[in-house]
């Protein structure tokens, strides 16, 4: 019958779940395997049990361990945080960053590394370019959350966070004429995200807070639900629009604030890891939708990271370039197999 | 008992007032329609009537309570809405909209029973559109959305389901479906429905109760069969160009000028005839028609002349020469395939004197038929096939004239 004409795969949903798992659980293993030293599985398994070689432990428990974990966490946390937000403003083109959470943030690092000379600073610690980079983004954030609560409607917030972005981005634009020439290198590669160096303070913050949030999403599987329908016809059925606006704003900016403050603006996989997991379910329904979107976001993001870090090893490839280069052809691919629109 | 009641209701948006006065008390099972031109606020009252708009002035009463102090939650179980967004939800399946009209009754998840699964079925069920539950809800064509939209709002188990203009881009199978369903919501489950509509013909046909709105006033409020004349009508809607008629239940478009035609017709025979010659540019003199004919009403309507007889009478002698008279004064005679019987025989003797008087019939009777009833008669008649053909030679006789007369 026409009816599952345009699902991708027939497959049940429990067999995709453990697929999915099992595939990120492969990438982060070979994460932690690959690099610049080989490190054999029962090497890890050593390390893990502080057994091992003293240098492969600290690559392992020190280095990739931690860029493994944040990498799981960064991808979906981004996933989520653009699958809330597609939902909110009915926009398929929706990332976590049209409401400005990533301008802010970058416009404090600018803040901080470019005119960081001026005000008399020899070197910028990466703990205070996370500082400033989460404040930026939280700045943001509350001022979209004022906001939220006095628009009428939600476009008109959809326009007030891109403007508010592109105000924050001339502030950058400012600082980056005025600023010596390796200070903009440094900070263009910040602006195009990496995983490296998280340590594991850094790795648990974003965990932890990650964990909480995405649990918290999870938890707004329901009114999301009925959100597709519009807003209208959310508040017929009894959901409390005031409030889920606040709610989802809140939660998908938080995330991406976590990410950006450590990782920086990790471009595209807050767009397409929503899009990837409605189209391999078939399915808009949120109670698959978000863990679907946690997985794939997590799997995309720790395989890019591995790409980042070994094509051109020893260089390290911003992986905002790998995920939209890998990415982009996937979701178009999958795009032309699917008659409806999304 | 008034499920829902309105008192000095003004609707608007921020400032500015978009209908004042409302005042209208919905009782349980009754059918209510809005009828208004475009832009007129009839949304805006609907919208507030379902809690989606708070009024500035006035309130709206839900089953004796201020209806937007009622928690969503309570709302959403007495009221349900079928709005004119159109929607794209992605990938979601058709029975999956329709539940999730069950928002006000599930748990914190959303865990759907077996009760609830059933409820959504029997909803389905009902507006037939439990075939195309496994579809994609945005694959449907208008009319099946609107249908299983319909059944998501009946899923919510309201006592008022609130519905703006439900039939917009629905064909005529899908708009009297929708509108049978409305019905039977009334009478046999007594919910409330409250709605609006641009068909004045479906408002006459289904509702019980009518509100008219215009310019921001309510012009009229009441049972559409007492509210709605030619009158109001005209003033609702500002129409000129077109008549209502309330027996007919539907619009005519006025004839407005073209040269005469005079038709002899009678038992709804006349009816499309007149509305082909009307839309050719003619203007149309008929009769005589029995007051209950339905040609007589279509006629009227149409703004043709129409030469009546009372009903059931035979043509009297005064009717048969008025007809007589005038027809002598118009270029083309027309008849369709009339009927001839005892009440209106006379019609026959009209016609045979057009013809002694040497005029033309341009007859849509066929050769035999004409020759059984009107005899060597017959033979200064000129027949048609069908409309077409007699249209086009109407045409171009009526241009050969406008030459040669200048």
């Amino acid at each position: 019958m026409r009816a599952h004409d345009n699902k991708i795969n027939t497959l049940p949903l429990p067999f995709l779940f453990a697929l999915f798992g099992l595939l990120l659980l492969v990438f982060v293993i070979l994460n932690i395997t690959l690099g610049s030293v080989q490190i054999s599985l029962s090497e890890i398994w050593k390390s893990l049990l502080h057994k091992g070689d003293p240098v492969f432990q600290t690559v392992v428990m020190e280095i990739r361990f931690p860029r493994a974990v944040a990498a799981v966490f960064g991808g979906a946390a981004l996933a989520v945080s653009g699958l809330l937000l597609q939902i909110f403003f009915r926009n398929p083109i929706a990332d976590p960053y049209v409401l400005g959470v990533s301008s802010g943030a970058t416009l404090l690092v600018a803040i901080v590394s470019l005119s960081g000379f001026a005000m008399g600073m020899r070197s910028v610690s990466p703990y205070l370019l996370s500082a400033a980079a989460l404040i930026g983004a939280l700045g943001v954030v509350a001022l979209i959350v004022i906001l939220a609560g006095k628009l009428k409607n939600v476009v008109t917030l959809l326009v007030v966070g891109m403007m508010i972005g592109f105000m924050c981005s001339a502030g950058t634009s400012f600082l980056i004429a005025f600023a010596e020439k390796e200070q903009v290198h440094s900070f263009t590669l910040w602006t195009l995200g990496s995983f490296s160096g998280f340590c594991w303070d850094e790795a648990a913050v974003l965990a932890i807070g990650g964990a909480v949030l995405l649990i918290a999403s999870y938890l707004l599987c329901k009114p999301l639900n009925a959100l597709l329908l519009g807003e209208d016809y959310a508040q017929s059925m009894g959901v409390d629009i005031r409030t889920l606006r606040v709610v989802i704003v809140v939660i998908s900016s938080v995330l991406t604030a976590l990410v950006t403050a450590f990782a920086g603006p990790v471009a595209f996989i807050g767009l397409a890891a929503p899009h990837l997991a409605r189209l391999t379910l078939g399915s808009s329904d949120n109670k698959v939708l978000i863990p679907a979107a946690i997985l794939i976001g997590a799997l995309i993001t720790t395989l890019c990271d591995l790409a980042a870090r070994l094509v051109f090893a020893p260089v390290e490839l911003p992986i905002s370039a790998v995920t939209s280069l890998f990415g982009g052809p996937i979701v178009i691919f999958l795009l032309l197999k699917r008659k409806t629109s999304l | 008992m008034s499920v829902l009641q309105t008192e000095g209701l003004a609707v608007g948006y921020g400032e500015r007032v978009v209908v004042d006065g409302v005042n209208l008390e919905a009782l349980k099972g009754q059918f209510i329609c809005l009828l208004g031109p475009n832009g007129s606020g009839k949304s805006t009252i609907l919208r507030c009537l379902a809690g989606l708009l708070s009024p500035l002035k006035g309130s709206v009463y839900l089953k004796g309570d201020v209806l937007y102090r009622l928690e969503p939650k309570d709302l959403s179980r007495i009221m349900a809405v079928v709005l004119t967004d159109r929607l794209s939800p992605g990938l979601v399946t058709v029975f999956d909209v329709a539940a999730m009209g069950r928002y006000p009754y599930t748990n914190f998840f959303g865990h759907f029973s077996e009760d609830d699964r059933r409820k959504t079925w029997e909803a389905l069920r009902l507006v037939n559109a439990h075939d195309l539950a496994e579809r994609y809800f945005s694959e449907l064509s208008d009319g099946e959305k609107q249908k299983v939209l319909l059944a998501r709002a009946l899923v919510q188990e309201p006592e008022v389901i609130v519905l703006d203009e439900p039939t917009t881009h629905l064909d005529v199978k899908h708009r009297l479906e929708v509108m049978e369903i409305l019905r039977e919501l009334t009478k046999e489950k007594g919910i409330t429905v409250i709605l609006s509509l641009h068909e004045i013909d479906l408002a006459l046909k289904s509702c019980e109760t009518a509100l008219l709105v215009k310019n921001g006033k309510i012009l009229a409020y009441g049972p559409p069969e007492v509210v709605l004349d030619e009158e109001m009508v005209t003033t609702l809607y500002d129409i000129n160009s077109a008549h209502f008629s309330l027996c007919l239940g539907g619009m005519e478009l006025v004839n407005n000028g073209g040269p005469m035609v005079y038709v002899l017709a009678g038992a709804g025979s006349g009816a499309p005839l007149y509305r082909f010659l009307n839309k050719c540019g003619f203007s149309i003199m008929t009769g005589v028609l029995h007051e209950n004919d339905v040609d007589y009403h279509v006629g009227k309507a149409l703004g043709a002349r129409v030469i009546g007889e009372k009903a059931f009478e035979e043509i009297s002698d005064r009717s048969f020469s008025k007809a007589a008279l005038l027809s002598n004064q118009v270029p083309y005679i027309v008849e369709s395939d009339y009927p001839v019987g005892s009440f209106n025989r006379r019609n026959a003797d009209l016609a045979r004197h057009i013809l002694a008087q040497g005029k033309v019939i341009y007859s849509l009777r066929g050769r035999e038929g004409a020759r059984r009833l009107y005899g060597d008669g017959a033979a200064g008649m000129v027949f048609f096939p069908d409309f077409n053909s007699l249209g086009k030679r109407l045409k171009d006789l009526s241009r050969e004239q406008q030459a040669g007369g200048e």
